[in-house]
């Protein structure tokens, strides 16, 4: 009977804890929360949608170098290289200690000076 | 008594569970593979006719004095290697060109401005872009002496050594001109190097050759149709 009733509370504990986890994605106000929602969705390959939720990011937060690092590379993935290298500036220029977007910043550097030596032009550019 | 300790155990080790279900993905930091998209270099529908013209052998010259290079016929071997890869994995119409044809120059720069010579291949083979250039291999002998970290087993500390390293050097440098078949003008020109090295004194050539050439397959590729480049990079998770 009490074996009954611990299940049930755990089940219904369960319930509250995911409702809880789950919430943080509807505060669609918060640049943190189109990060983490952008981030997760970027692990899949689904580009595009995280290129939309870290623009939000950054609509939200302008001065966040997270959000600009996230968006920059969404928009490398999508091939907007120009937009890319403005916002991994733009990130660095927030936060120039960051060690992951220095990094990326190098390698992005890197295959943008061989990708518009070869085209002559920025992809995606204005 | 004990049957009500152990339910209740495992009811709490679900509840556990349920919350750490629930928990935010990790925070911080995540690395992600993308692949770069990278777009044809020329400005292409992708089902043109495409002619492959023979390229100027820039290492002509040093084939009678290097035995090495002349177990290659580089013209031959690249020409095959080109038209395989535009066959598999382009929508683009090889056409034939007459074997007897010859460049009108071997020098590049004139090569470029023979707008006559394209114009009369391209209205005579009926191929819309035409592909030359120049190519160059080199097979490098790079064997010798360097300092290599030593550790004692005797007292344990670091010396230097010199030690004899073979090793063989296969240097490729290919310039690509691509013409308008219709009007004869340049349309594009461009070049890629490769630089492969490989133990061994006496490393086989032509190996050597196709190491620089898959190295090189897709720039090459990507001068006529759209590829992607692997790449690596952190976002945030929060």
């Amino acid at each position: 009977m009490r074996s009954r009733m611990f299940k049930k509370l755990a089940l219904v504990a369960g319930v509250v804890a995911m409702a809880a986890g789950c919430s943080s994605y509807s505060r669609t106000d918060k640049a943190q929360t189109q990060i983490s929602f952008g981030s997760s969705v970027a692990r899949k390959g689904l580009w595009r949608e995280a290129a939309f939720r870290f623009e939000r990011a950054v609509q939200q937060e302008p001065n966040n170098a997270r959000a600009h690092n996230n968006l920059a590379v969404a928009l490398e993935a999508e091939g907007e290289f120009a937009r890319a290298l403005a916002e991994y500036k733009r990130a660095l220029e927030l936060d120039s200690g960051d060690s992951y977007i220095r990094r990326n910043y190098a390698r992005f550097a890197e295959f943008y000076t061989s990708y518009t030596r070869t085209t002559g032009k920025a992809s995606g550019g204005p | 008594m004990v049957a009500l300790r152990s339910a209740s155990r495992r009811a709490g080790a679900l509840v556990l569970l349920a919350l750490l279900a629930a928990l935010p993905v990790s925070a911080g930091v995540a690395q992600v593979k993308l692949k770069l998209p990278l777009k044809p270099r020329l400005p292409l529908r992708g089902n043109e006719k495409i002619a492959l013209a023979p390229f100027v052998i820039a290492t002509e010259a040093e084939k009678a004095r290097d035995k090495r290079l002349q177990n290659v016929d580089l013209q031959a071997e690249f020409q095959r290697f080109l038209k395989k890869q535009i066959e598999k994995k382009t929508k683009l119409e090889i056409v034939e060109l007459p074997t007897d044809l010859k460049l009108p120059t071997q020098n590049l720069s004139e090569l470029g401005r023979s707008t006559e010579f394209w114009r009369a291949l391209g209205t005579q083979t009926g191929a819309e872009i035409v592909v030359s250039g120049s190519l160059e291999f080199r097979v490098e002998d790079r064997s010798g002496y360097k300092t290599e970290e030593y550790v004692s087993p005797i007292d344990g500390r670091t010396y230097y050594r010199q030690v004899y390293v073979e090793q063989t050097g296969f240097l490729f440098d290919i310039v690509f001109l691509v013409f308008d078949g219709r009007s004869g003008e340049k349309i594009l020109q461009d070049e890629f190097k490769d630089f492969r090295q490989t133990g061994g004194r006496r490393a086989d050539e032509l190996q050597g050759l196709f190491e620089n050439l898959f190295s090189l397959e897709n720039q090459i590729l990507n001068l006529f149709v759209a590829r992607d480049r692997d790449a690596e990079r952190y976002i945030f998770t929060d």
